[in-house]
């Protein structure tokens, strides 16, 4: 059997996309195989690279470089120790790059964080975000307008407003209740995204707004302003309002995440890279040490990819590429490889539920050897052409460190590069 | 293979909305307020023997893009889809809508008779005064792309041709009603490719896959011919031959929607689900399996545009048909990044669902419009004819390329 493409990446999310396009850029035939466009749909569109470190986990992150440091020499088995604190910093810079170059600028890097207003009001602290979202950094104290719409079910203006007031940054809120809107059954962030595009509907905002803005110095929207132009759409809104304008994330869909979802396959297939979305791998087929392909279902069939190598980025227990058997075993979806975590859902959770120490079960993960491949007991690599990145790496509570987008981003940058070695290995 | 009953696959639904996001239709019209709505929330209010609560299912196009993109596998449309036949079964559609329907969705009925008035058919069908009474009285709108009748079905061209001699194995192919009335040159296409691939061609008695019933929720019409497929092709599919479609929607209907839509679980339906093959699919893994291509391959020096239709990508295999066409040399191929053109087989000629299939379409006729290509490439016939329609550039199946890159 001679394989169609040299790295098959499972799963979507900013991990495999990230893989994939890096082991593309490398000169593979890369195919990306993924369920549903799951993980970066849900995505606040910034990265996270380290918001609160282990050892305090009440004060956020002030500069992400100086606790990689610490985190990285106090637990080597860490994703970000494995891939290394350049490795992390010039993967962030490739991604940065690349939305660059798409006209929508991640800002920021490892010397600081900002404080973002979170959906609720809270204080978000991540390390780049896009340029879209920066003017609504906590650190300023200058009062803030919030603006929310009648009819959109995923924003609350009133709920961010009096967080952020009771946090000691002045903000007010306002919910505009246009005739335009009234006539749409429904108005989900992509709905008013794709509004926003139209001049003639920023206009009407506009004017809705001016006699409400107050003394606010900046104005926060729900991050819905434009799918494809969203810079074309803040600046416009600012020179018609006089105001700074920034975004705040929603609940999903994730006009931000979808940016940058759209940014990487966009990226993938411009280095010659197939994105696939419907197939759900179920399993795969090894043989001699060497995974020889992964099956998803398909219409009455069980479609065969077969590959040089394969990246898994199916991610954790909450992206479903974990999952717990009735009794609480972990198990890792496709290959069933093996989970480091909790034996028994006895050990899941501490006492304490809201105690600030972290509960075992969300470190769970694959353990991988410094290649990314997964070991066995014996710290061996069971397969040598199979590499993890991602929520399925083991390690560390990565929601909770407030981590995640940064380990997929780094993960996956560095398993992209190892994939294609091992392709160029294979070959030769 | 997923086994789940389809309504079940609603409790997986945990609202992320994607689905909205992605439908094609929710994006142009109000008419229809997305699949998560319309799918697993309305399927809770369903109940066998009540009336149906929502009527807006009927503006689902069948195209199941949600399907595609749900991260947690609800089959949302083939819960709209049975939505539809209960509609219709309740008398929920007007005698008028369901004449119309059936009309549409009897391709074969029409071809059967018609070929042999072929050209005064034509005449009369196409005909401004025919157009307009079929639009008021039937509401087959008057600007929808119909097919032009051919006088030479595809069978009467093969079967009226001397059987090639020497082939070592053998293959089924599956025409569909378009290919036997109104495109018969993509089959000859097809038999002349799987020939220089050294199979021999047998194309048994065969009759309509059933979709374009099924999609209109005539579920018991749907269910005779299916049943009547299964029974005339399942003794190929025993004896381990493959059967092989050009058509992309009727592959995946003896593969996966009759029987599911149908609840026929039965060996044989399986058999046959098991042993259909899209073309592409069946020529892609030949050449996994090792075998070379027969011939080198010649070049076609065109600039050309992809699209993957709906149908086919719901196979879940991938672009076979790119993989394909990628290796003709000097083929300029450009790549569709829409979603659907619109059409979703008698949806776009709905007098009410014109409009909107012209507008789900419309990215998709402006990057043809904008790439300058001097021909549309797609495993659908009614994207075709649609494609053809909206945008005045010529519309091919990729085994026409093929057989000519082939030099069949």
């Amino acid at each position: 059997m001679r394989p169609r493409v040299d790295v098959l990446v499972i799963g979507a999310g900013l991990a495999g996309l990230m893989a994939a396009w890096q082991a593309a850029v490398a000169g593979c035939r890369v195919r990306v195989i993924t369920r549903g466009p799951g993980a970066l749909f849900w995505h606040a569109g910034c990265v996270d690279v380290l918001g609160y470190a282990a050892q305090d986990t009440e004060r956020p992150v002030a500069a992400p470089r100086d606790a990689l440091l610490h985190l990285v020499n106090a637990n080597p088995a860490h994703p970000y120790a494995r891939v290394g604190l350049e490795g992390v910093e010039t993967a962030l810079s490739a991604l940065q790059q690349v939305c660059e170059a798409a006209g929508y600028p991640l800002r920021g890097d490892l010397s600081h964080n900002w404080l973002l207003p979170s959906a609720v009001g809270a204080f978000r602290p991540t390390c780049l975000a896009p340029e879209t979202m920066v003017s609504g950094d906590l650190a300023r104290r200058d009062p803030l307008l919030i603006v929310g719409f009648e009819g959109m079910l995923d924003f609350y203006p009133e709920l961010v407003a009096d967080n952020l007031a009771e946090q000691e940054r002045p903000a007010r809120s306002v919910r505009l209740d246009l005739p335009s809107l009234r006539e749409r059954r429904q108005l989900t962030p992509v709905t008013l995204a794709q509004l926003f595009e139209a001049p003639e509907f920023r206009r009407q905002v506009a004017e809705a707004l001016r006699p409400k803005l107050g003394r606010a110095a900046r104005v926060g929207f729900p991050a819905v302003l434009g799918v494809h132009r969203p810079l074309e759409v803040k600046q416009d809104l600012e020179a018609k309002l006089g105001r700074e304008v920034f975004e705040i994330p929603t609940l999903p869909p994730s006009v931000p995440g979808m940016r940058l979802y759209t940014i990487l396959v966009e990226a993938v297939r411009q280095a010659g890279g197939d994105v696939f979305t419907g197939m759900e791998a179920v399993r795969a087929e090894a043989e001699n040490g060497r995974v020889q392909a992964v099956f998803t279902e398909a219409a009455a069939r069980l479609n065969p990819h077969r590959a040089h190598a394969f990246v898994l980025a199916t991610g954790g227990l909450l992206g479903g590429g974990i999952v717990a058997d009735a009794d609480g075993h972990l198990r890792e979806v496709i290959l069933g490889l093996p989970v480091q975590g909790p034996e028994s859902q006895t050990k899941w959770f501490r006492q304490e539920f809201l105690a600030s120490e972290d509960h075992p079960v969300y470190a769970a993960g694959v353990a991988v050897d410094e290649r990314f491949r997964p070991v066995g007991a014996k710290g061996v690599p069971l397969y040598t052409n199979l590499f993890v990145a991602g929520m399925t790496l083991a390690g560390d509570d990565v929601i909770r460190r407030r981590a995640l987008d940064g380990v997929a981003v780094a993960t996956g940058y560095a398993v992209g590069q190892h994939a294609a070695r091992s392709v160029q290995e294979a070959m030769r | 293979m997923n086994t789940w009953p389809v309504e079940l696959t609603l409790d997986n639904c945990i609202k992320c909305t994607i689905c909205v996001t992605a439908c094609p239709v929710a994006a142009v019209t109000d008419r229809f307020p997305g699949p998560k709505y319309e799918g697993p929330q309305a399927a809770r209010f369903r109940h066998a023997g009540q009336p149906t609560p929502d009527h807006s299912v009927d503006y689902c196009s069948g195209c199941r893009v949600c399907n595609m993109v749900c991260p947690t596998g609800v089959r949302i449309a083939e819960i709209n889809a049975r939505a539809r036949a209960s509609m219709v079964a309740q008398g929920a559609l007007s005698w008028r809508t369901r004449l119309r329907n059936n009309v549409l969705a009897r391709p074969e009925t029409l071809g059967r008779w018609g070929y042999r008035v072929a050209p005064l058919l034509n005449a009369l069908l196409h005909s401004t005064w025919a157009r307009a009474a079929a639009h008021v009285l039937l509401g087959i709108d008057r600007r929808a792309p119909l097919p032009t009748l051919v006088r030479e079905p595809f069978t009467m061209w093969f079967h009226g041709r001397p059987t090639p001699r020497g082939a070592k194995r053998r293959v089924i192919y599956f025409h569909g009603c378009s290919t036997q009335y109104y495109e018969p040159r993509v089959g000859r296409a097809a038999v002349r490719l799987l020939e220089a691939h050294g199979f021999e061609v047998i194309v048994p008695p065969q009759t309509c896959c059933g979709l374009p019933l099924l999609s209109n929720g005539e579920f018991e019409a749907a269910r005779a011919l299916y049943r009547d497929n299964v029974r005339r092709l399942v003794g190929y599919a025993r004896q381990g031959y493959p059967i092989v479609g050009t058509s992309t929607s009727c592959t995946l209907t003896l593969k996966e929607e009759a029987p599911e839509l149908l609840d026929i679980h039965d060996d044989d339906a399986r058999l046959l689900a098991e042993r259909t093959f899209d073309l592409s699919e069946f020529l892609v893994s030949l050449a996994e399996e090792g075998e070379s291509t027969p011939v080198d391959l010649q070049p076609v020096a065109r600039r050309a545009l992809y699209h993957a239709p709906c149908q086919y990508r719901a196979h879940r295999l991938g672009a076979p048909s790119l993989e394909l066409l990628r290796r003709i040399p000097e083929l300029d191929l450009v790549e569709s990044r829409a979603d659907c053109c619109g059409i979703a087989g008698t949806y776009g000629f709905k007098r009410e669902k014109y409009d909107i299939a012209m507008r789900v379409g419309r990215p998709l006729f402006d990057q043809v419009r904008e790439s300058g290509v001097s021909v549309v490439i797609c495993d659908s016939e009614t994207c075709r004819w649609q494609l053809a329609h909206a945008t005045g550039v010529p519309a091919v199946h990729p085994v026409e390329l093929l057989a000519k890159a082939y030099g069949v």
